[in-house]
């Protein structure tokens, strides 16, 4: 795989849709005080939300404006990146925990993580999040620009931007091969599978019932 | 001194000793965690592939003596690629499965401490770990040792033990408390007391707290429990309708929490069994069949068929690696710590010491944790679960088993051993609550080995929950 290439198999981060976002050439030095906390990339509820304060539009955020390390670690509502962690409720509902410490698990969320329990199992977690966002735009009567990605932010990129992205977990990286597979590959069979089977995800999602 | 329970020497349940008999199986299944817990951070899960594919190569490499080689460059670098990535997919696997048995004992645990809170209360697990090493099951005939050790096949030997759906060959040494031959039997009796004496919803007390279902206490999977195959899909070790907590207010719950304990254990009949060759118990590596499963859509092995299940494959592996390259190459040495067997923290120098003990606080808390959801109403019961007890085995008791086998010391023998996690009991004083003795103790292990550092914001993040319900102030706040 070149170098410039992302973990779902397409090239650089612009040729996602939505014409050339202005990545910042220095992350660090550019990272603004957020004015919205939201778990990652296209799930931002105003235009300026995402963490460069570049975004145009509701759902165009470029980048999570908080990062926390797992399951339990999170410190406002929203904050729940899911997957990996978290019972069938919670892994239903990406990024809409109901308060501090219940979010499933890391932000950001990378395009190749999976749902680990329920309706989801298996499957993208960015793209039941950013499902779950549009409806609640939706829901609020406001209208959402495309991702910046349309799968998600992709392991290998949130890698290059920060230096160090790290999900949790034991068993080994989500976008990984031992020598008989082609992770990109991988990851791209996996998220459309997930596209294909999503509006059952969502539905049998809102049948999990949380008795919380 | 024996309690009047013990000294009675009972050989069966009644109503008179269902309590006491109930909290023999609390501390069966406490008994096994540490052995399970030892072996599973003992096994590297993510080891470096590159470094094992070098390494068998040269290794086969090496096989090509004078004018006779085995192997061309190409030849050596394909052999080495695939057993690299069956190294991968092995640790890997062996780690997901041990933990998915981790997380079912402590859902065991609570099972059978909801049973007696329903029915006489007071379920006790502050320090009911084995104190003395190797430990050995209460009751269990015959008798055999249970080991804090590393990953091999010996220990996998002594899974397949506590967890056998058949009577283990031996001789039967008379334990002192109740006498059974499997853990299934023991269910048994305490089932056939609750048939029979328990059929009336009054003998229930449903006024007591108890840990219910469908808060995601114990989910039956998680990053953790699965593992990737050879070409990095993922698969899960446990299925998703294998069972959960049972509210135990009847006497068709509380048979339910029992058998599912039976069940998750050790399959149902016509599973996988010790295969009897000479008066020994000898594993069986033929395929499973029906029963070896313990949920509905049999996706998931009971745990003596997850454990036969590795066994075979190790073995499997080993006579590989003997046919390749005879005793010069040991697979185990590519993923698995070198623990010694049920070492204790009083055997480690200073350093290692401080961050043991440290260790070793943060997981008696879990059961201080425990205990306590059995005397608190529901939202504080989550509180204590959800940021308490999954936050330390996740991300404290997780992270410093991690550092552990990093930190290096010499064994009484003179060989250079990585630390392991001792799960020892901790015995937290009075005078403070737990969660300030365990701020200290990381404030002692941090002053000596920075490495630990980095926990800090998580350790003063624990819920504040007194070591008995009587010791909390007024008005104490949990989350503080």
């Amino acid at each position: 795989m070149s170098k410039d290439q992302n973990s779902n198999g397409c090239s650089t981060p612009s040729s996602h849709g939505c014409g050339t976002p202005s990545t910042p050439v220095n992350p660090q030095t550019d990272v603004l005080v957020p004015k919205e906390l939201h778990a990652c990339m296209g799930l931002n509820a105003c235009k300026g939300h995402d963490r460069f304060g570049t975004n145009d539009c509701a759902g165009m955020g470029y980048c999570a404006t908080q990062k926390h390390v797992c399951h339990t670690l999170n410190n406002c509502r929203g904050q729940g990146g899911c997957g990996l962690y978290g019972d069938a409720a919670e892994q239903c509902k990406p990024g809409e925990n109901e308060c501090a410490f219940q979010g499933s698990c890391a932000t950001p969320i990378q395009a190749e993580r999976i749902s680990t329990m329920g309706a989801n199992t298996g499957k993208s977690v960015w793209l039941l999040a950013r499902d779950l966002f549009e409806t609640r735009m939706e829901n609020a009567k406001r209208n959402v620009g495309p991702s910046p990605m349309e799968n998600g932010p992709p392991e290998q990129w949130l890698k290059s931007l920060d230096g160090g992205y790290d999900s949790c977990g034991n068993s080994g990286d989500k976008y990984c091969t031992f020598g008989f597979n082609n992770p990109a590959e991988t990851a791209n069979e996996m998220i459309e599978r997930s596209r294909e089977s999503l509006k059952e995800t969502v539905e049998k999602c809102a049948c999990t019932k949380d008795d919380k | 001194m024996l309690s009047t329970f013990l000294a009675s020497k009972p050989n069966e349940v009644t109503p008179s000793n269902i309590g006491e008999a109930l909290q023999q199986a609390i501390e069966i299944e406490i008994a096994t965690i540490p052995v399970y817990l030892s072996t599973y951070y003992s096994i590297n899960r993510t080891p470096d592939q590159s470094a094992i594919e070098a390494k068998l190569k040269a290794a086969l490499l090496a096989k090509n003596t004078g004018t006779a080689q085995a192997y061309t460059e190409q030849q050596a670098e394909e052999k080495a690629k695939d057993l690299s990535a069956q190294i991968m997919v092995f640790a890997n696997k062996a780690g997901a499965s041990i933990l998915s048995v981790v997380i079912e004992e402590m859902l065991h645990m609570s099972l059978s401490s909801n049973v007696k809170q329903a029915l006489v209360g007071k379920p006790e697990l502050v320090n009911k770990g084995p104190n003395v090493w190797p430990a050995y099951l209460a009751g269990h005939e015959p008798q055999f040792p249970i080991n804090r050790a590393k990953l091999s096949q010996d220990q996998l030997y002594t899974f397949l033990q506590i967890e056998s759906p058949a009577k283990l060959e031996g001789q039967y040494k008379n334990a002192n408390a109740l006498p059974y031959t499997t853990i299934g039997d023991f269910y048994d009796m305490i089932q056939g007391c609750i048939e029979k004496h328990f059929s009336d919803a009054s003998c229930y007390d449903t006024s007591r707290p108890q840990l219910v279902p469908k808060m995601g206490y114990y989910a039956q999977n998680d990053i953790d429990t699965l593992y990737y195959d050879k070409a990095h899909n993922p698969k899960f070790e446990n299925a998703e309708d294998s069972g959960d907590l049972v509210h135990v207010v009847d006497q068709q719950s509380a048979l339910a929490a029992l058998q599912e304990i039976v069940e998750q254990g050790e399959g149902h009949e016509g599973g996988h069994k010790f295969k009897v060759v000479d008066g020994v118990d000898c594993v069986d590596c033929s395929p499973f069949t029906e029963g070896s499963f313990d949920d509905k859509d049999r996706s998931e092995l009971a745990h003596f068929d997850k454990f036969n299940e590795l066994w075979c494959e190790m073995q499997k592996m080993e006579e590989e690696y003997k046919t390749l390259f005879g005793d010069s190459v040991d697979p185990k040495s590519f993923y698995v710590f070198d623990f010694e067997d049920n070492v204790m923290t009083a055997d480690y120098p200073d350093i290692i010491q401080k961050v043991s003990t440290l260790t070793n606080a943060v997981y008696s808390y879990l059961y201080v944790m425990t205990q306590a959801c059995y005397y608190a109403e529901k939202n504080t019961q989550y509180e204590i679960f959800m940021f308490g007890i999954h936050k330390s085995m996740m991300w404290i008791l997780g992270s410093l088993c991690g550092i552990l086998p990093s930190m290096k010391y010499i064994d009484s023998k003179g060989f250079e051993r990585s630390a392991a996690p001792t799960f020892e009991n901790y015995a937290f004083n009075t005078a403070s609550s737990p969660k300030a003795q365990i701020i200290a103790l990381f404030n002692e292990a941090a002053a000596v080995y920075p490495g630990v550092a980095y926990l800090k914001d998580r350790i003063h993040d624990l819920p504040n929950v007194p070591l008995e319900p009587y010791l909390a102030k007024p008005a104490q706040p949990i989350l503080a």
